[in-house]
């Protein structure tokens, strides 16, 4: 009796995984059509689903108060709905980890991913990425009183870096040529980086600079050391290339014309 | 190729840096067998404590118990990572982990104790003082060999959840099981569908057997008291 009932309940999961999987392939198709059936219209999406950064000053940075997201990333995520459904006020705001940007994009609750993601040649396998709209170099934020002028001193310090690798790489290697020996920590949110830092649980919190300079304060000072840069690249499903190649062709003609530049100066980055 | 989450060359990957979840299951292993012992060693001397008649003793376990009980792992843990080396303490990540799941466990652990020894009917206690016995020899050698039949499903339950509830050091670097896929899947092709998927089985090979066991053990002795 038990055994059969073992049975069932097994059946019941792998049906339900089957059928959940099957799921996702119609809503793939289903989705791509509406998106040209929009496109008719003049709409390619109904509203801008985004995934931004909540704890990245300048970049994207949830205010608790107003309830609101700003930053450079909302503001193109803006300028990108207007010309995506016709209206920059129709966007959602998600909050996303490192963990959470990707399979938000594959499972198709986020149209796009604006949120301070490095482009790599791996990523570009799994994802659509749009040319740069922002390129900044690793930098290393330290304790004044650390006595660390530059990496060369790093000699068996610890690294805080966040989960997704890249800075933990563009550093490894500056350190190997340097003969530093350095370990990494990492971290899935930024404030927790540098509650690790204020904490003396890391001696250097390491991302890339732009991102550094909003968790500066008076005990801590950025190094003039830079590390291989990074861009910033708009992230969509690998499948949905019609949104992916407008938001490709809108971020060069802003590059072009110097919106993007424009941004980038209001934004102080 | 195909783009899926759980598409086979995702999985090829994974193969390839097996070993990054080899080590975290070894590291998942070794900090929750010491917090294992960690927690029966505070469990047992806090159990024990709590069924005294001395009142200051009860008090002080009470608050210990009802301290880790009602404030979250994570809590405790961030704590410790980030908020004593303030006091100037900076414990290491490993033993943060055995320290702050061990305490956390022994919080109910030292529960499971208590309703053990308090299952056993006072009379055999009695009936060992009668015969001369001082009452930690009694609570030794009478009520805890009866109790532990009792107190061994709930703590081997402990031991599971234990087991699980050291994810929680994935927050601070823990390096076991739970932060090296975190880790593993948030770089190179983002391949979260058969990292988690594997972490999980992993989780689940370690915990299940115990868990069936403690089954096994409940049913037996569920048989032979009711024949």
């Amino acid at each position: 009796m038990k055994r059969k009932l073992y049975l069932v309940l097994a059946a019941i999961t792998l049906v339900a995984f089957v059928a959940g999987c099957g799921n996702n392939n119609s809503n793939n198709n289903s989705n791509t059509n509406q998106g040209g059936s929009g496109g008719e219209e003049g709409a390619m999406l109904e509203v801008l689903r985004a995934g931004v950064k909540s704890d990245v000053p300048n970049f994207g940075i949830y205010d608790p108060e107003t309830d609101t997201y700003s930053g450079l990333e909302i503001d193109l995520a803006h300028m990108l709905a207007k010309e995506l459904t016709g209206d920059e006020t129709k966007v959602e705001f998600t909050a996303v980890t490192a963990q959470t940007r990707t399979p938000l994009l594959d499972n198709e609750d986020l149209d796009v991913i604006i949120a301070t993601f490095t482009i790599t040649e791996e990523r570009k396998l799994v994802h659509n990425f749009s040319t740069a709209y922002y390129e900044d170099a690793v930098g290393l934020l330290v304790k004044k009183d650390a006595g660390i002028e530059s990496l060369e001193d790093c000699d068996g310090k610890i690294i805080g870096v966040a989960m997704s690798a890249t800075s933990e790489d563009a550093i490894q290697a500056a350190a190997d040529e340097l003969g530093v020996n350095v370990t990494f920590e990492a971290f899935s949110t930024y404030p927790e980086i540098k509650a690790a830092l204020d904490s003396g649980r890391v001696d250097i919190f390491s991302v890339d600079k732009s991102i550094l300079r909003g968790y500066m304060d008076d005990t801590t000072a950025i190094l003039d050391d830079a590390f291989s840069p990074q861009q910033y690249g708009v992230a969509t499903k690998l499948a949905n290339k019609e949104v992916a190649d407008k938001i490709e062709e809108l971020i060069t003609q802003w590059l072009n014309d110097g919106t993007l530049q424009e941004l980038i100066d209001k934004h102080q980055i | 190729m195909d783009m899926g989450p759980f598409a086979a060359w995702r999985w090829q990957r994974l193969f390839n840096d097996s070993n990054i979840f080899i080590l975290g299951l070894k590291n998942t292993l070794l900090i929750s067998f010491l917090a294992l012992l960690l927690a029966l060693v505070i469990g047992f001397i806090l159990g024990l404590a709590s069924t005294s008649s001395n009142k200051a003793l009860k008090g002080v376990t009470r608050a210990y118990v009802e301290f880790f009980q009602n404030t979250p792992l994570a809590v405790q843990v961030f704590f410790f990572y980030n908020a004593l080396p303030a006091l100037g303490i900076k414990f290491s990540v490993r033993a943060i982990g055995v320290l702050g799941v061990g305490l956390y466990h022994g919080a109910y652990v030292s529960e499971v104790v208590r309703a053990g020894i308090n299952s056993i009917p006072v009379g055999q206690l009695e009936a060992a003082k009668s015969q001369g016995f001082q009452t930690l020899q009694a609570l030794v050698v009478v009520i805890i060999p009866q109790a532990i039949k009792i107190m061994l499903p709930p703590l081997t339950n402990q031991a599971v959840n234990l087991i699980k509830n050291t994810s929680v050091l994935s927050t601070i670097a823990g390096g076991e099981l739970m932060y090296l896929t975190n880790k593993w899947v948030s770089s190179g092709t983002l391949n979260y569908g058969p990292g988690f998927v594997v972490a999980g089985v992993i989780y689940f090979l370690l915990c299940f057997p115990l868990a069936y066991l403690a089954r096994k053990y409940e049913e037996n002795l569920k048989a032979k008291t009711t024949r």
